[in-house]
């Protein structure tokens, strides 16, 4: 088997006002055809050979995948260059689409934990295209053109903000091949306003917000801190060790306490993801109402605890342990492989993805602490409380 | 068309071995990664349970990792946490799974601590009461998707009694009424060596693996005692609509067809028909209602392989004022398979599609070591992985119409969205 995946650099962050959710919707029409290859008969030939393809929008990229046997790379790579090459963006194809795209956000509108983690984005990076829904919204959508759409197409869809990946069971010169062959003839590039890049901004005080819900069963509590991104890598593995040790698995501190000791929480978890200009951390609790304020102070807590004590060198052993075998256990197949390194090289440098457990080894305790006092603030983040009605 | 799929299917050599007790152990040798997986199998799902406590099977699952002979619940997440393995453990209707995963070296310890929680559990009252009060809130919360609701109605409709009707969660009123003895007398009953399947896959021998299995599992002792037999109630067809008004942004339709199990000759039929109607972005579904008509962006089919007749179902979520329109077209989709024969180029293509799915569901030792492990806890046995690829090739057109004649013509509808798009359809 082989995978396929192609990485562009033109997710949300790309997008300027007011035609958010562009991204999102280019990838949807991407796969509407060219003026060769029409819509839907490139999903039919990789799905007719038993393959497999799809695609993905996020703030900092797009990326395009297929899986397939290999010796059906040479037929099926150079129909998804096509697409990508030559979007013909055809108007009729741009209105039936936005009908799709519009039922997917209005899933998203009933599903709660969407609606508050949007709610989280937008307290958190405010203006920046970070706190934006990647969908859009329904006036946005409506706003937007095929004109428009074709411009961002031939400004973003060119060679610099591409990486493809090949991982599968090739030599890597007929691949070579194959992608040479592939990504060639690009349009030319337009001139197409990108978005002012303002670097994330810094939560100042407690950012609380708080959403009353019909039709949800317990209250959710999430906390977050924006941290450094891709820049600042080091930084950002000891943050993620640091939320494995607050809240991942039954032993880590947060779960031990608050779930198993104290059974003041139905769930509760920690997040870690690293975007291109900023890390996320959250904090995410299901309880009842009542235990809000109390379950709050004791995440406060905790953090506390972390910053004067630091961490003990047990946990740090597990810790690294854990993260060095999942690490192993998410690389084990090639679609897993294909998509870690077309990450990493659209917001960073592939080479840095094998250098991941070695980073991780590298910490201490005192290292450990040093972080948790200079990121993991008491005073500065954000909140967002989603109580049922 | 010929039939071009082929994916290059890892073929591996299954060892299966039986061991004193009865327990059936399968073994995947494949050295490619330091990791090894295991699956074990115990025939104790739901399916088992007293109607009275369903549930019963979910709180064994959710209790098992929190004490057993020797270890508090912190010291068992300690041993597993510390290396860095998972292990979980789940349950559903047919059977109830313990998952773990480790690097090679680890294996063996993490396996003996799975064997201690199979063999030994010690079910502390306090976790039992935290578990309680954490599976009522997670039936509880399963309304919050406007999706379960859909579903739960649909199944209650087409099952009734029978187990496949209950959700694997119970009822606040059911698992409120277990308590210690019944997760005791459950797991005396069902955790027996003649009930468990233990599939491994990864970097071991066969022989290694056989000797690790032994040290933990061989003094595991048979009680003279017959297994239990099921016996569960008869399913009758008597299809209806279930309404729900909720104001939502996006009503949920759901048509469910009655369909066959796993042993009967329908079930490759049934299984290429709902690929052929619901998966992949090339499927009949996908194209006519969401690609050519904008109708929706989530549609699908689901028919799942179980030993008792499993549902077949079709599913979309759609603008309230589209509501009746998609039923409808929804219905005439399935309605086509009875009245029209698929071309042979279109029936090609589905069973490329299923079993192009299927090599790539074979990737990861854990997903190796799931399906043979699964197909022997069926009564399949792992020969099941060669003749499930036979099975689909020799569906012909005229059988796939036949078999659609038979099972997908009156579905039973479930339908939530705002009440408006419910009293326009039912007018």
């Amino acid at each position: 088997m082989v995978v396929a995946d192609v990485w562009v650099r033109a997710g949300a962050t790309s997008e300027s006002d007011p035609l958010f959710g562009m991204a999102h919707f280019l990838e949807h029409m991407i796969f509407k055809g060219t003026a060769s290859l029409g819509p839907g008969e490139f999903d039919y030939n990789i799905e007719r050979m038993g393959g497999i393809s799809n695609a993905a929008t996020s703030h900092d990229y797009t990326h395009y995948y297929l899986a397939t046997a290999n010796h059906y790379l040479a037929d099926t790579l150079p129909h998804l260059g096509e697409l990508l090459l030559n979007a013909a963006i055809f108007e009729d194809e741009f209105i039936r689409e936005r009908d799709v795209v519009l039922e997917e956000i209005r899933s998203c509108a009933d599903d709660p934990d969407a609606i508050g983690f949007e709610a989280l984005l937008k307290t958190v990076y405010e203006n920046h295209p970070y706190g934006r829904p990647i969908l859009g919204t329904k006036k946005e959508l409506m706003e937007n053109s095929p004109e428009a759409m074709r411009c961002f197409h031939r400004r973003h869809y060119q060679p610099e903000n591409m990486t493809v990946v090949i991982v599968g069971g090739i030599e890597r010169d007929t691949s070579w091949e194959i992608v040479n062959k592939t990504f060639k003839n690009f349009k030319n590039q337009d001139d197409f306003p990108t978005s002012n890049q303002l670097a994330p901004p810094q939560i100042r005080d407690v950012k609380r917000q708080e959403l009353i819900l019909p039709r949800i069963e317990q209250a959710r509590l999430i906390m977050a801190w924006n941290l450094p991104g891709m820049e600042e890598l080091a930084i950002a593995n000891g943050l993620e060790i640091l939320s494995v040790i607050l809240g991942q698995g039954r032993t880590s501190r947060l779960v031990n306490d608050l779930r198993e000791e104290k059974q003041l929480v139905q769930e509760i978890y920690t997040n870690f993801s690293v975007q291109k200009d900023s890390s996320l951390l959250t904090i995410t609790a299901y309880l009842e109402p009542e235990y809000l304020d109390r379950v709050e102070n004791l995440i406060l807590e905790h953090l506390h605890r972390l910053q004067i004590h630091g961490v003990t060198e047990q946990e740090l052993k597990r810790t690294q342990r854990s993260l060095c075998n999942d690490y192993a256990f998410n690389t084990e197949t090639p679609n897993q492989l294909a998509s870690l390194y077309g990450y990493y090289n659209t917001v960073a440098k592939a080479q840095l993805s094998v250098a991941y457990p070695e980073q991780i080894q590298s910490f201490n305790t005192k290292k450990l602490q040093k972080v948790a006092q200079n990121y993991l603030s008491l005073q500065d983040y954000a909140v967002t409380i989603m109580k049922p009605y | 068309m010929q039939n071009r799929n082929n994916i290059d299917d890892c073929k591996f050599s299954i060892h299966r071995t039986t061991l004193a007790n009865g327990i059936v152990l399968l073994i995947a040798e494949n050295p490619i990664a330091d990791i090894i997986a295991a699956k074990i199998f115990v025939r104790a799902g739901s399916c088992y349970e007293n109607p009275e406590k369903a549930g019963l099977a979910n709180l064994l699952s959710a209790v098992m990792t929190k004490g057993c002979d020797g270890f508090s619940s912190l010291e068992i997440a300690e041993k597993v946490e510390s290396v860095g393995a998972n292990l979980s453990v789940d349950v559903s209707t047919d059977y109830f799974l313990l998952s773990l995963k480790t690097v090679s070296a680890d294996f063996a310890e993490i396996l003996a601590l799975s064997g201690l929680l199979l063999k030994s559990p010690t079910f502390p009252e306090k976790q039992i009461e935290l578990e309680k009060r954490l599976a009522i809130q997670d039936v509880r919360s399963q309304k919050e998707q406007p999706f379960n609701l859909a579903f739960k109605e649909i199944r209650e409709a087409m099952y009734q009694n029978h187990p496949y009707g209950r959700s694997v969660l119970g009822t606040e009123a059911s698992i409120h009424g277990i308590n210690y003895k019944d997760l005791v007398e459950f797991h005396q009953n069902h955790f027996r060596p003649d009930n468990i399947v233990i599939s491994i896959a990864g970097r071991t021998t066969a022989k290694t693996a056989i000797e690790m299995v032994t040290e933990v599992f061989g003094d595991w002792t048979l009680p003279n005692t017959a297994r239990h037999a099921l016996d569960l109630p008869k399913i009758s067809i008597a299809p209806k609509s279930c309404l729900q008004p909720l104001n939502t942004q996006q009503s949920i339709i759901m048509l469910g067809y009655m369909g066959s199990s796993i042993n009967s000759p329908a079930y490759p039929v049934l299984k290429l028909l709902s690929t052929y109607l619901g998966n992949g972005l090339s499927s009949r579904l996908f194209v006519e209602l969401r690609e050519k008509r904008g109708l929706a962006y989530e549609i699908s089919a689901i028919y799942s392989t179980r030993p008792y007749p499993a549902s077949f179902i079709v599913y979309m979520g759609t603008a309230p004022e589209n509501t009746s329109r998609a039923i409808k077209e929804l219905g005439q989709e399935v309605e086509r398979l009875s009245q029209i024969e698929l071309s042979p180029e279109e029936l090609q293509t589905a069973k490329n599609k299923i079993l192009g799915h299927y090599a790539l569901g074979k990737q990861t030792n854990g997903q190796i070591a799931h399906i043979y492990g699964w197909y022997e806890i069926l009564g399949l046995g792992i020969e099941f992985d060669h003749e499930f690829p036979q099975l689909i090739n020799q569906v012909s057109p005229e059988l796939a119409m036949t078999v659609a004649n038979s099972y997908l013509k009156t579905p039973y509808l479930s339908l939530v969205g705002p009440g408006e798009a419910i009293d326009l359809t039912t007018a």
